[in-house]
């Protein structure tokens, strides 16, 4: 479903009697009085109950001479089905709803909001593609969630850091290196094992790499997880850093990547050797050579982000071997339909001379995948193997 | 009593990625591998003997078909006679080849699977005429395809064997054309009677992947094998299982029945050759190429005059090896 740019056009009235007091009660607070007005709304049986969205201005939109900030009431039940769409979700689980919910009936903006809550009462953050990935069929599309985001954000008069929404950084490294702000604060990241979200590169100042040897991009966060967790954790707080882009690294991971792993005056020009590590399986295949030489949705983004001289350390197809018939065997899998498509398709796009093509062919030969879970369950482990794999350092 | 075998050739990277599959006729080896060409080798079924000449190669490559299978090719079959072979690309392409009197081959033409969503083609084998053309599909069916009516990308489909949707990763049809066999992902061996087109035995499977299943010369048995690293032989008449070879120590890649029926070879992820007594039921020589996984091992052709049988192994190492029995034995 696909909206015009009036849709935007909306705004929050509980929000806006509370725009006076911007400073004064939290976003989570805010967030509450907005469920607040609505129960109470429902509770009252009126005939509709309705938010208003105030939405950003537009640069060059000369909207009949209005000095006011545009806005847009949000009712429910709504005079369009789509209407509905954005407001509805939340309702539905209220159990003292009398109106027939048309199907299209899901609500963007109160389903953000409810994860807005609790994302600044756990105090974690959550970038805007997370957000979308919780209920991908709800939002449609990425760009509504990131419209509606920055709207509330606006609405309620704060930054969208404050309501823990990120542009994207879900990206995690830890390891030995401390990183300058731009504003002259030092971020350590030898200090904690759980890792630190990866910083927007262009806040940055530089980056002390003094001690590190090498650069070990891991595919998804539980095996980052499971190194920073292990006794492999004393390597890198000295000498390493870990980073991983949770899945398919989204631009800023990349761009830290980068900034950490070629020479440059911000980096004390630092070139450590960049180690990539994921499953052996068609995504995990794609998603190092995302880092190692881009993606083709961002083609016209891939100078300045791609790491050509990323080695990929494993899984190799040699790993569906290891420890067979012991716990090991677990972390081996069938290849689904999916894979296989995927593998095929990936294999065209990979040059005839490539070791990956090699490597893919063999995987479709053995029609078998192994994931990194299965480390675990061999002798020694995850320390093990990246011990003997990073001995020479 | 064990055997002695001895390798007589080895031809280096003889493809320049892994070797995935081999076929023998009369006169020529097929090679498929990771590489888009076909390669083929003149054999005759001739065994090097002291009194070969030590410059002469006698398994010149001939032909190379050049960028037939684009994404690489990982299965290639022929008749027994000698005169039709049939190729499967990674990007699931299917191609029929017939060779002229003058021993040069081209290609037939190409069958496309024309379903949507039907699974990809994978493993292949030949009638002894080659007029009848068994597929495997990776949702587990068995196509089987008249090659005499190649055109266009169609080609007669004369019947279709459904089985339980696992992967089909091994096919064979019987010397006699009787029977089709395959092996799938999860361990099930079926053979289908031909004439009636009907499944004629479900066997005792393997549990795991069968990547291999092969129809004795005489028709009499069929030997399965695969990650189990047990070689089974069903009896294809009762559909019991005879017997049960042991001592590969990894997943067994392939197989194939000697020109009697009288020895077994096998070959191994872990780089190992085995050549069984059926009789005996046992291992009588073990041969380690290297620790690469061997795709494929094939007998060549034996020539009623010659008089040790020679035997051929390829895989990971893009080597193809050549052995024969050594003399006296």
């Amino acid at each position: 479903m696909d909206f015009d740019d009036d849709d935007f056009e909306d705004l929050f009235n509980e929000a806006e009697l509370l725009q006076g007091s911007s400073q004064g009660p939290s976003v989570t607070a805010k967030i509450e009085a907005c469920f607040e007005q609505i129960v109470d709304d429902l509770l009252n049986e009126k005939d509709e109950v309705s938010i208003t969205l105030k939405t950003r201005k537009r640069t060059g939109s000369a909207r009949d001479g209005q000095s006011t900030t545009p806005e847009r009431r949000i009712c429910f039940p709504g005079k369009t089905a789509e209407e509905a769409w954005r407001f509805c979700k939340f309702s539905q689980e209220l159990s003292d709803v009398k109106h027939e919910i048309d199907n299209l009936s899901v609500a963007v903006v109160l389903r953000i909001l409810e994860l807005m809550h609790e994302a600044t009462r756990t105090n974690t953050v959550l970038s805007k593609r997370d957000i979308f990935y919780r209920d991908p069929a709800l939002f449609g599309k990425q760009a509504h969630v990131d419209r509606y985001v920055d709207d509330i954000a606006f609405t309620f008069g704060v930054t969208r850091s404050s309501l823990n929404v990120t542009a994207a950084a879900k990206g995690l490294l830890a390891g030995a290196i401390s990183i300058c702000r731009k504003d002259g604060s030092i971020l350590d990241a030898r200090t904690d094992r759980e890792g630190i979200l990866i910083p927007n590169v262009k806040d940055l100042l530089s980056v002390d790499m003094s001690s590190v040897q090498f650069i070990l991009v891991i595919e998804k966060e539980a095996t980052f997880r499971s190194i920073a967790g292990s006794d492999f954790w004393n390597v890198i707080q000295s000498q390493g850093v870990i980073l991983t882009g949770k899945g398919y690294p989204d631009l800023a991971s990349r761009e830290m990547l980068r900034l950490l792993s070629s020479a440059s005056p911000q980096n004390g020009f630092a070139a450590p050797p960049v180690y990539g590590l994921a499953d052996f399986d068609p995504d995990g295949m794609a998603i190092l050579s995302t880092y190692k030489s881009g993606s083709k949705a961002l083609a016209h983004e891939n100078e300045g982000h791609c790491i050509p001289q990323l080695h990929r350390l494993g899984l190799h197809s040699t790993h569906l071997f290891v420890g067979d018939d012991s716990q090991a065997a677990q972390g081996i899998l069938t290849l689904t339909t999916r894979d296989r498509k995927k593998a095929t398709k990936l294999l065209a796009d990979t040059p005839s001379n490539c070791v990956l093509r090699n490597e893919l062919q063999t995987m479709l030969m053995f029609n078998m995948k192994a994931e990194l879970q299965l480390l675990d369950s061999t002798p020694g482990g995850m320390y093990a193997f990246l011990s003997a794999e990073l001995k020479h350092l | 009593m064990s055997k002695q075998y001895l390798q007589t050739l080895t031809v280096p990277d003889a493809h320049p990625t892994d070797i995935f599959s081999l076929a023998i006729t009369p006169s020529h080896l097929l090679t498929a591998s990771g590489s888009s060409s076909i390669k083929i080798y003149r054999a005759k079924g001739q065994a090097i003997h002291a009194d070969t000449a030590e410059d002469e190669n006698p398994y010149p490559l001939v032909q190379t078909l050049e960028k037939v299978h684009k994404l690489g090719c990982h299965h290639v079959c022929t008749s027994l006679d000698g005169r039709v072979a049939a190729s499967v690309g990674f990007g699931g392409e299917l191609k029929v080849w017939e060779c002229a009197e003058d021993g040069e081959w081209k290609e037939k033409g190409e069958i496309i699977v024309a379903e949507k969503n039907a699974g990809e083609h994978w493993a292949a084998a030949l009638n002894e005429n080659g007029q009848y053309l068994a597929c495997t599909t990776s949702d587990g069916r068995i196509n089987v395809y008249d090659t005499s009516t190649i055109s266009d990308g169609k080609s007669q489909k004369i019947t279709e064997y459904q089985t339980k949707g696992f992967f089909g990763m091994s096919v064979d049809v019987s010397p006699d054309g009787e029977m089709t066999a395959s092996g799938h992902q999860n361990g099930s061996i079926y053979i289908f009677n031909n004439s009636t087109r009907r499944l004629a035995h479900s066997l005792a499977g393997l549990i795991k992947p069968v990547r291999a299943v092969k129809f004795s010369p005489a028709n009499r048995y069929l030997a399965a094998t695969g990650d189990s690293r047990i070689i089974a032989l069903y009896d294809t008449k009762s559909g019991e299982q005879v017997a049960n070879l042991t001592g590969h120590s990894s997943w067994i890649m392939s197989l194939d029945w000697n020109w009697n029926g009288e020895y077994l070879l096998s070959g191994s992820q872990d780089g190992k050759v085995k050549i069984w007594s059926v009789e005996r039921r046992e291992c009588v020589a073990t041969q380690t190429e290297s620790e690469k996984c061997l795709w494929s091992v094939k007998w060549l052709y034996h020539s009623p005059t010659a008089r040790n049988e020679v035997f051929v192994t390829a895989g990971a190492g893009k080597t193809l090896a050549f052995y024969r029995e050594a003399s006296g034995t």
